[in-house]
């Protein structure tokens, strides 16, 4: 069988993130991330939203079905069209609708005091887009058991 | 992970050899071939031909977009250029404005000055005229000679003087008025 994984775990075998959601006001950038994360077997679900109000609206109800809840979630840092930023969605989700999830920017930004904020909503890592983010994802990859089990430090992929 | 049913394989391993058609998608991840060595085959092609597609969607939907974001940039060059075009052909008429009200009183005070002269020489030669025919008349009456003419004359002066004298020192006063320089 032909192995497929995110990251190592404890055990020694490869895991794959079971669900991310991608937040993302830029409907290119969900074609691109898709493939990207297919291609490195970084998951096999993923949703994409544009919203950060339509987020937040899911995770709100995601509270009486956790199991829809997805495991890791990418959020813009500037969701244009939504009533407040990635990072307060960040905070939202961790601090209103209980998480559990991975959680993190990704953002074209690379603002000190946007990270400071983010880092203050809870965010567990930043990384910044561009043409070649194939490589950071890889390094995320193997850095998420960690991040899953809340080990690993706030990190920027850059 | 999937088990796959024999028949299932076997339909799948059939319409690739015969249609060049393979199970598309992540799914193909979750397939289990087993021991099965053909099924297994047929599996490795399918994920390398899935990923040979998104490896070429990845790359095009990178270079839709970067044109993209060009684009937008353009956009974003473009308004900043039209508003600086306006903003300098509102200065252009603004100034063009100025230079035109400038121009217009310019030719305003000219033209009350030439008034302010022409004014001045027909009151300097009223005057004249009537210092004249009074010297004239005096001269007249001194040395006992004959005044009717002169008489006529100097009583003709006079009374165009008097009755144009209101007219003349409006004209005069409008004109000073006029030509009077704005208050800054």
């Amino acid at each position: 069988m032909r192995k497929v994984g995110c990251g190592v775990d404890d055990k020694g075998e490869d895991t794959m993130i079971d669900s991310i959601l991608l937040v993302d006001d830029e409907n290119l950038f969900h074609l691109v991330f898709e493939d990207a994360c297919s291609l490195l077997d970084i998951s096999l679900k993923l949703q994409a939203l544009s919203s950060a109000d339509e987020a937040d609206r899911l995770f709100k109800a995601w509270k009486n079905t956790p199991d829809l809840k997805p495991e890791c979630v990418f959020v813009d840092l500037n969701i244009v069209g939504s009533s407040f930023d990635g990072a307060e969605l960040i905070r939202r989700i961790n601090y209103e609708h209980g998480n559990g999830v991975v959680i993190g920017i990704i953002s074209s930004s690379y603002d000190r005091k946007e990270m400071s904020k983010a880092v203050a909503a809870g965010a567990q890592f930043w990384i910044v887009k561009s043409d070649e983010i194939e490589p950071r994802l890889e390094e995320f990859k193997n850095d998420y058991p960690g991040y899953k089990s809340r080990t690993a430090n706030f990190k920027v992929y850059s | 992970m999937i088990q796959v049913a024999e028949d299932a394989k076997r339909m799948l391993i059939d319409i690739a050899e015969k249609q060049d058609m393979y199970v598309e998608g992540n799914i193909l991840k979750l397939f289990d071939p087993g021991d099965d060595q053909e099924f297994r085959k047929y599996v490795d092609v399918a994920i390398d031909r899935d990923k040979a597609a998104r490896s070429k969607r990845l790359s095009v939907t990178k270079q839709v977009q970067n044109q993209n974001r060009e684009l937008i940039f353009a956009q974003q060059q473009n308004e900043k250029l039209m508003s600086d075009l306006q903003a300098a052909l509102q200065k252009a008429e603004d100034a063009k404005k100025i230079v035109e009200n400038d121009l217009d009183n310019l030719q305003k005070r000219n033209q009350f000055e030439l008034i302010n002269i022409i004014v001045k020489v027909s009151l300097w030669m009223i005057v004249g005229v009537g210092i004249l025919s009074t010297g004239m008349y005096i001269t007249g009456m001194v040395t006992k000679s004959d005044t009717t003419l002169t008489g006529n004359v100097w009583s003709n002066i006079v009374s165009i003087l008097l009755t144009n004298s209101f007219s003349i020192i409006g004209t005069i006063m409008g004109v000073k008025y006029a030509s009077e320089k704005p208050k800054t």
